[in-house]
């Protein structure tokens, strides 16, 4: 009865193993939300050392966020999982990741303020802003809504905005990360390094 | 001594427990932050925060995390609150994405390691002293 059944059972495991073995290799199936069609981003901001160009940081896989420094709560929740997922990363790896804080609030983050926040994270974090009109501009072409609320005076309101992670690679958006998955660290380390 | 049973009745009905979560620990340009914690009501009446005090900021507001959606991606902000109700017998966690204390014009950078010490104010006049640590999380 045991011989009788050995043959079937190997026959069986010998095709399973075939089948993974015939499995395209390489091929990730990503959790953050891939493009289709990636769309062609590009922006000039300002750091405190002058304009910063998107398109020049070309070979380096871009993440950005958008937020604000007066928010304690939704912000550096997931600044803390982007520090997390970076700090995942090899050192070879990390430097073709460039993670970017853009702020949503000219009025009270300059430059300065915006990038000491972003490198209070991370000292690679690099953080930026620009004319009210610029931010408007670079939200719009990212599908970014921000909008002050809860308003008590000059300086003194909130500020309601897209919490997503947008992911650019050579100058195209390809990837996105609601403000849940970008908790999952493992994860999306594993997207990042798909895309590296 | 009639009276002794509805005192200790009395002391029974609102009994607020914390149990402490952290205070996080944001890049020194920032002048607020978030305090996290959980509130339990061991009592059999409702209990409603009002408020919280600590010396290392001008003052503490409530904070609710709101969500919507535009354009397929997620909105996210903060409202005010001028309470926060924890019911008879359950909890109301204060965490990322969910209930903050916001801790607004803080007067020092914090410290990563270090303790703050929250009063926090329940309508009924009770105060509870919470202990939170300093943490980048």
């Amino acid at each position: 009865m045991k011989g009788k059944l050995l043959v079937p059972v190997l026959a069986v495991l010998a095709l399973v193993g075939l089948a993974y073995w015939l499995l395209p290799k390489g091929s990730h199936s990503f959790y953050g939300t891939k493009l289709l069609n990636p769309k062609p981003v590009d922006f000039l901001l300002q750091s405190p050392s002058g304009p910063v160009r998107l398109g020049e940081m070309r070979g380096k896989l871009v993440l950005i966020f958008f937020g604000y420094v007066h928010c304690p709560d939704v912000c550096p929740t997931t600044m803390l999982a982007l520090k997390r997922a970076y700090e995942a990363l090899s050192p070879e790896e990390q430097n073709r990741v460039q993670v970017v804080f853009i702020s949503v609030d000219p009025e009270r983050d300059t430059p300065e303020i915006a990038d000491q926040y972003a490198k209070g994270f991370h000292p690679r974090f690099l953080g930026l802003t620009g004319s009210p009109e610029t931010i408007q501009e670079v939200a719009r072409s990212l599908g970014v809504y921000y909008q002050k609320t809860q308003y008590r005076g000059p300086g003194e309101y909130l500020v309601d905005h897209t919490a997503t992670t947008f992911v650019v690679l050579e100058g195209k958006l390809v990837l996105l990360f609601s403000p849940d998955k970008v908790e999952e660290t493992q994860r999306v380390v594993a997207d990042l390094r798909a895309l590296l | 001594m009639r009276f002794f049973p509805l005192l200790l009745a009395t002391l029974a009905l609102a009994q607020p427990v914390a149990v402490p979560g952290w205070v996080r620990l944001v890049p020194s340009v920032v002048k607020d932050t978030a305090a996290y914690l959980t509130l339990e009501n061991r009592g059999k009446t409702p209990l409603r925060l009002v408020g919280a005090e600590t010396k290392v900021a001008e003052r503490i507001s409530l904070h609710q995390d709101h969500r919507e959606h535009r354009g397929g991606q997620v909105v996210l902000g903060m409202r005010p609150l001028p309470y926060v109700d924890i019911p008879p017998r359950s909890k109301v966690e204060f965490r990322p994405g969910k209930y903050h204390l916001m801790l607004e014009g803080l007067k020092r950078p914090l410290k990563a390691g270090e303790k703050v010490e929250l009063t926090l104010r329940f309508a009924d006049g009770t105060r509870l002293k919470v202990i939170l640590p300093v943490e980048m999380r």
